[in-house]
């Protein structure tokens, strides 16, 4: 069924029908389709999943209301995609509810406006009473004087992608991850393969096939201009607060035009407020930094949503760059576009086998993978139906978490309830028939041995800070001050490698700090200090 | 900006530094409660997410509050832990629990009949038969009730106490009451040494620890409602209150507000301790004769609720300023009974088990009398040990030198 | 309620002056926010230079017995340290290597002990090492709770079991010279580390675990005893929140559980922590000592209380309270009187004090000899 250039070629361990670039939401989707679609894929990412702006932004799963008066097109694929989500990636998604709050300081009437565009682009928005608002959500701003609903909720980037990956696996996809794209192999006007070199052995290895998507978000403007084309792309930085606990059950936004600090996101069991939008130099992408004044921003501003949040204790600030894309190689960036972008450089440029897709947004990543895949599909002659937005991801195949826990455990434990909410039905594969499986490796977060242990088996861990993207671990009140050693040991086992997994700790403990500092004061000040001591004083790393 | 240095969400204080997990005696006997840290503050998080994760373990936790004394961070452990379990525990409560929990109806009830009701629940087969229908262990035995109410008592004397030049009011609390009105006579004679008369408040109910810790709390809320109010007319008229059960003050004083929601702060700072009231009037020149002859080998057990107020050092205090009185100070650590909880079947191999270090330098240092501010610890010691245990008040209501004398 | 003297913070450096004021006679409270930082105590006083034969006694006379020695101790992660003045059961050894061949030992399910780690950095320093899990049927009730296979739990299951634990070990034993436990024993019977050694036929290194530190619950415990048994009153779980001052001298303090009765004394000693304990506090714009307002110096620019990486020395850890020569607290510039300052709410910058337990120590023995006319 694959129809590759050479019908009498034999295809060998390096050469695939379609080579993807990226480990974020959109390369993982998109190879997850392709090998849907019945092709043999290859992904290469430089370092671990989701590490670019796809585990840096809210994690909010838009209605599409906050793009609905300006950007219709958007606010439509919103929607859909929000609807069909809820369906393919239930243990990925939290369904709150959001609402769009009128602040005294706000005009009521573009409630109005609001509502009548979120309506026409297909989103059931509602104007309630504030009265209720403050029922529903008792830590809204009490001032309020307007309030509408809309089917908002919160997505976890880090599942969603590792669920992607794990079903393209499943259906024989292979992942290189901390393996770089160094270069492209080309022939005359078409690129056939990539260069690359993988970071944790060294090794350098030579991949092929007729068709390479770029799906690299802002990194994918480097990839482009290797590959020999220029998509134009404007990396802007976004900064973020994660609060110590769930705030709020609801979304809250303000019903105003789209700016700085107006969405908090309840996620798991802490709540997002973001973001901030700054343009930066390329230079800074790989080490973007959150600056106090950012952070002063986004407190004030969130406060307003929730003023609770000017006392809660501040986990952590973080950054992700977003790739906005200039429309139609508009060079000054200035006609920017935040939708979809999907290039066929054969068309646009004359590149043969090369396919860039960008800009969108983490919950249309299945829309821009299905854009991407039909465009890789038509150059490959292959006529196969798109069928993610019917198949549940691999853990999605139940729609709530206390059926999956009922289901697998007669009495579970609350390890075992938490367990089932971030793993879907796969908390099945967690063992837990001898006791000591169950012990608690994170406490904040209640993650057991077992099931640190079936993501170290099952979900391509090199890291602690991969195994903290797939289970939680040290993203907790404490950083990982107990359960990041307490999984080194687990890993160092797993990998046999001990010098490796000591300084493997480090720079894990480098990376929380990285987050940490920023917002260094009260009881995350404590809380560092009491990182110093035990680290430091107490094990001697 | 954030305007305060630590976060209001008490449990967001948690440095998890697991200091509590040290102190918890239930831990140290029970595999099956998660423990304070993961109870308490950790499991907070997730109920804050969704209350199905809510655990029902969580009723294996004693109040003791130790948790709540060793946090270095000033986290109410123990307080999150019973308002999760007052928030989310939906299951009714058990007829048994609430006979336990009903302490001052049943002391009413008993209290006509007290020698029937004493010899019944005194008889073994009556233990059996509680032991197997109600889980009440056959070990324990029902405190005995007294044929005459200490309120009775006290309102007889209404017009003499009223004669002394300075006025206090006591919360006698159901014990004193039902089962013993001697602790409150001796109460009164010491007041009365210094000078101070007794008033009964307009009417007190049950301060209502047990109905809060065995899921009663509507009933619970309606009796502090009602106690604030009438201990709000004690203080209005600019008295102090006091009482001699350390666990009845501390429900007044912090379980109210903190578990009930019941404002009680017109009334808490003049809620006290008998022993705290009586170490004030002598630090300011007040002045006791005690007997030349008293002599007494006296170690002091400070009962959980009384390490959490920390005022044990009051009675201490007391205790020690006795002529003739041999003090030790036991190791603060809790005696296994936890009011209701060592009554239960289910729990009463732990509270032995949690009881045993205490029970054990009780034996190694022999004392004549164990002294508490509290009625159930008493009741597990003097089960347990065989050694006597007095109320400090009581200890010094025998030490004093009367006209007699 | 009056005293000689009233010391704020019932840690290392709180008990230390406690202890040494109580034994001359001085009529001592001390006043501790729960428990403290010596649960968290390595078992080594890292930069102790010369033997203090006075701190070694004051130990003993509590029931801590401390040994004195220059050398290098052994890291819960196979680093080394140098130290000097450490309690009993952690080693002291003149140069890394300590064993020709290291037996590991570990329970099974204890994660809070690292012997891989252990077992790699010994092997760096040339010593073979094998390791070995047990799995005693004494810990079953440990193994099922999922969150409590903790050192201080272990240690009260060994207390009651450690014979048993010594026939296990030698039954592994082969040829090794050495062998490694987790440090998780005497907790209450202070006397099972020394019995273990007995009972094994080997050298018996304990290795530290995450906290609860057993060794320091144990040192903890008994000093507070000791400072009870002096007559000392320990105030524990309570919490100042308000002084009262006058013309350079503090007169008494509100806690939180005495509200209205005011705790009077003739001197008061600080010695409340640093941003753990809550001795020191910050905000965003500020770093500052709740109690009395003392005087902090730090940047203003928030940036500079960081540095962004955390192996580094991080420049807040050094932020205290400002004093006089003496250790007399200093709030605008002037020193009060009866106040005095000890252990790390002065901030990690006193180099004359060493490292944090030696701070602690020094400067609660100096602040002590200046109350009783010593010095």
């Amino acid at each position: 069924m694959v129809i590759f250039a050479d019908m009498n070629h034999i295809m060998s361990a390096n050469e695939f029908d379609v080579i993807i670039i990226g480990g974020g939401i959109t390369g993982a989707g998109t190879q997850r389709d392709c090998t849907m679609r019945g092709l043999r894929t290859l992904l290469i990412e430089r370092t671990d999943i989701a590490t670019g702006a796809t585990g840096r932004n809210h994690g909010l799963l838009h209605s599409g209301a906050r793009y609905a008066v300006n950007d219709a097109e958007s606010a439509r694929e919103c929607i859909e995609e929000n609807m069909i989500l809820r369906k393919i990636a239930s243990h990925c998604i939290d369904e709150t509810d959001g609402l769009f709050i009128t602040l005294p300081e706000d005009d009521l009437g573009y409630q109005q406006t609001f509502v009548d565009a979120c309506r026409s682009a297909g989103i059931a928005a509602e104007i309630i009473d504030p009265d209720l608002a403050r029922r529903l959500e008792p830590s809204v701003n009490p001032a309020l004087i307007g309030a509408v609903k809309v089917p908002d909720g919160s997505v976890d980037p880090f599942r969603l992608c590792a669920a992607n990956m794990l079903d393209a696996k499943l259906h024989g996809g292979q992942v290189r991850l901390y393996t770089e794209v160094t270069g492209f192999i080309r022939e005359g006007d078409r690129v056939k393969g990539v260069h690359t070199l993988n970071h944790q052995t060294g090794e350098q290895e030579d991949y092929f096939a007729p068709v390479i998507v770029n799906a690299c978000g802002i990194w994918g403007h480097h990839i482009a201009e290797m590959a020999g084309v220029n998509v134009g792309m404007f990396p802007a930085k976004g900064s973020l607060l994660i609060f110590a606990h769930r705030v709020n059950n609801v979304v809250i936004n303000r019903c105003r035009k789209p700016s700085n600090a107006d969405i908090l996101v309840p996620g798991d069991t802490v709540c997002v407020i973001g973001t901030t939008s700054t343009r930066i130099p390329f230079e800074e992408c790989d080490n973007v930094a959150v600056t106090p004044d950012e952070v002063d921003l986004l407190i004030n501003e969130g406060a307003k949503l929730a003023p609770s949040l000017a006392s809660t204790r501040i986990l952590r600030a973080y950054a992700g760059v977003r790739p906005l894309v200039s429309a139609d190689n508009d060079p000054s960036g200035r006609n920017i576009s935040r939708g979809i972008v999907c290039l066929d450089h054969e068309e646009r440029d004359g590149l043969k086998g090369f396919v860039t897709i960008t800009g969108g947004k983490l919950m249309t990543y299945r829309l821009m993978a299905e854009m991407a895949t039909d465009t890789v599909c038509r150059k490959l002659g292959v006529d196969k139906a798109c069928e993610t937005a019917v198949t549940p991801l691999p853990g999605s195949e139940e729609r709530s978490y206390e059926a999956v826990a009922q289901k697998i455990w007669e009495s579970p434990s609350t390890a075992q309830k938490a367990a089932a909410s971030r793993m879907g039905t796969r908390a099945r594969r967690i063992r837990s028939e001898n006791r000591l499986d169950n012990a608690l490796i994170c406490e904040c977060e209640e993650v057991s041995v077992g099931e640190v242990n079936a993501a170290i088996e099952r979900l391509d861990v090199s890291t602690l800070t991969d195994l903290r993207r797939r289970t939680r671990i040290g993203m907790g009140t404490c950083q990982g001050e107990f359960c990041a050693c307490r999984a080194a040991g687990l890993l160092a086992k797993a990998h046999g490698c001990i010098e490796k997994e000591r300084a493997d700790l480090s720079d894990f403990l480098q990376e929380r700090w990285k987050g940490n500092f920023p917002i260094g004061w009260g009881d995350t000040l404590r809380e560092a200090e009491y990182t110093q001591w035990v680290y430091k004083h107490v094990l001697g790393l | 900006m954030q305007e305060f240095t630590e976060s209001r969400h008490n449990f967001e204080e948690c440095m998890k530094c697991t200091v509590c997990t040290a102190y918890c005696p239930v831990l140290q006997v029970n595999p099956l409660y998660p423990g304070p840290k993961q109870a308490g503050p950790d499991g907070e998080r997730l109920r804050l997410k969704d209350p199905y994760f809510f655990n029902y373990a969580l009723k294996y936790c004693m109040n003791c509050k130790r948790c709540e004394v060793a946090c270095p961070s000033g986290v109410r452990v123990a307080d999150l832990i019973q308002s999760a379990r007052i928030k989310y525990d939906k299951s009714a409560p058990k007829l048994r629990d609430r006979i336990l929990a009903s302490t001052d109806f049943m002391g009413r009830l008993a209290r006509p009949f007290a020698p029937i009701v004493n010899g019944v629940t005194s008889l073994g087969v009556t233990k059996t038969v509680l032991d197997a229908t109600m889980k009440i262990d056959h070990h324990r035995s029902f405190p005995k009730y007294s044929a005459r109410s200490f309120e009775r008592w006290l309102g007889r004397r209404a017009k003499e106490q009223a004669a002394f030049p300075e006025q206090v009011a006591y919360f006698h609390g159901c014990y004193v009451n039902y089962n013993y009105p001697q602790l409150g006579k001796d109460l009164v004679k010491v007041l009365n040494a210094l000078g101070v008369g007794v008033q009964l408040l307009d009417k007190e109910k049950c301060c209502g620890i047990a109905m809060i810790t065995n899921g009663m709390t509507g009933l619970a809320t309606r009796h502090a409602q009602h106690n604030v109010e009438v201990l709000g007319k004690a203080v209005d008229n600019g008295l102090k209150v006091v009482t001699t059960s350390s666990t009845c003050v501390f429900t007044l004083r912090d379980e109210y507000p903190h578990l009930l929601g019941v404002d009680n702060s017109a009334v808490r700072e003049s809620l006290l301790i008998a022993t705290r009231f009586i170490f004030e009037k002598l630090e300011k020149g007040a002045q006791l004769h005690f007997r030349d002859d008293f002599h007494m080998k006296v170690a002091y057990h400070t009962p959980c609720h009384m390490e959490r107020m920390g005022w044990g050092v009051f009675s201490e205090k007391l205790l020690r300023m006795i002529p003739g009185v041999e003090f030790t100070l036991l190791d603060s650590a809790c005696c296994g009974i936890a009011g209701t909880y060592g009554f239960k079947k289910e729990n009463y191999q732990a509270s032995q088990e949690i009881g045993q270090a205490l029970f054990d330098q009780i034996a190694r240092v022999a004392p004549d009398v164990v002294a508490c501010d509290c009625e159930t610890c008493k009741w597990q010691i003097e089960m347990s040990t065989g050694f006597k245990v007095m109320n400090p008040v009581s200890i010094l209501a025998e030490a004093l030198k009367t006209d007699e004398d | 309620m009056r005293f000689d003297t009233v010391i704020i913070g019932g840690g290392l450096a709180g008990l230390v002056s406690g202890i040494s004021l109580q034994k001359e006679g001085r009529n001592c409270a001390i006043i501790s926010t729960g428990q403290n930082a010596l649960h968290f105590f390595s078992g080594s006083f890292e930069s102790m230079e010369e033997a203090p034969a006075r701190v070694i006694e004051l130990f003993d006379q509590a029931g801590v017995r401390l040994h004195y020695r220059e050398g290098v101790r052994l890291m819960p992660m196979g680093t080394f340290r140098p130290a000097a003045l450490s309690l009993e059961d952690t080693d002291l050894f003149p140069e890394h290597k300590f064993a020709r061949k290291v037996l590991i030992v570990n329970f099974l399910g204890y994660h809070d002990f690292f012997s891989s780690f252990l077992a790699e950095g010994l092997e760096k320093q040339g010593m073979q090492c094998r390791i070995r899990l047990l799995n005693l049927p004494e810990m079953e009730q440990l193994e099922q709770s999922p969150s409590e296979m903790r050192s201080v739990q272990i240690a009260r299951t060994m207390d009651r079991v450690w014979e048993k634990l010594v026939q296990e070990v030698r039954v592994l034993l082969k040829d090794e010279d050495c062998v490694i436990l987790p440090q998780v024993f005497g907790l209450r019977d202070t006397s099972v580390p020394s019995k273990i050694r007995q009972g094994i036929p080997a050298r018996v290194v304990f290795a530290g675990t995450l906290p609860p530190s057993v060794p320091g619950v144990r040192t903890q415990m008994l000093l507070k005893r000791r400072f009870e048994l002096l007559g000392g009153t320990y105030l524990m779980g309570d919490e100042v929140i308000d002084a009262h001052v006058h013309d350079g001298l503090v007169h008494s303090l509100v806690t939180r559980n005495f509200d209205s009765h005011y705790i009077e004394a003739e001197n008061f000693i600080l010695a409340s922590g640093s941003y753990f304990s809550k001795g020191l506090r910050s905000n965003p714009t500020s770093v500052f000592e709740p109690v009395f307002g003392l005087d902090v110096e730090f940047p203003t620019d928030r940036n500079l209380w960081y540095n962004p990486l955390f192996a580094e020395d991080q420049p807040y850890m050094h932020y205290g309270v400002k004093t006089d020569e003496n250790l007399h607290a200093v709030k605008d510039g002037v020193a009060f009187k009866n106040l005095f300052a000890i252990g790390s709410v002065l901030g990690g910058t006193r180099p004359e004090f060493g490292s944090a337990a030696g701070l602690a120590i020094r400067s609660a023995l100096n602040v002590a000899d200046q109350i009783l006319g010593k010095q």
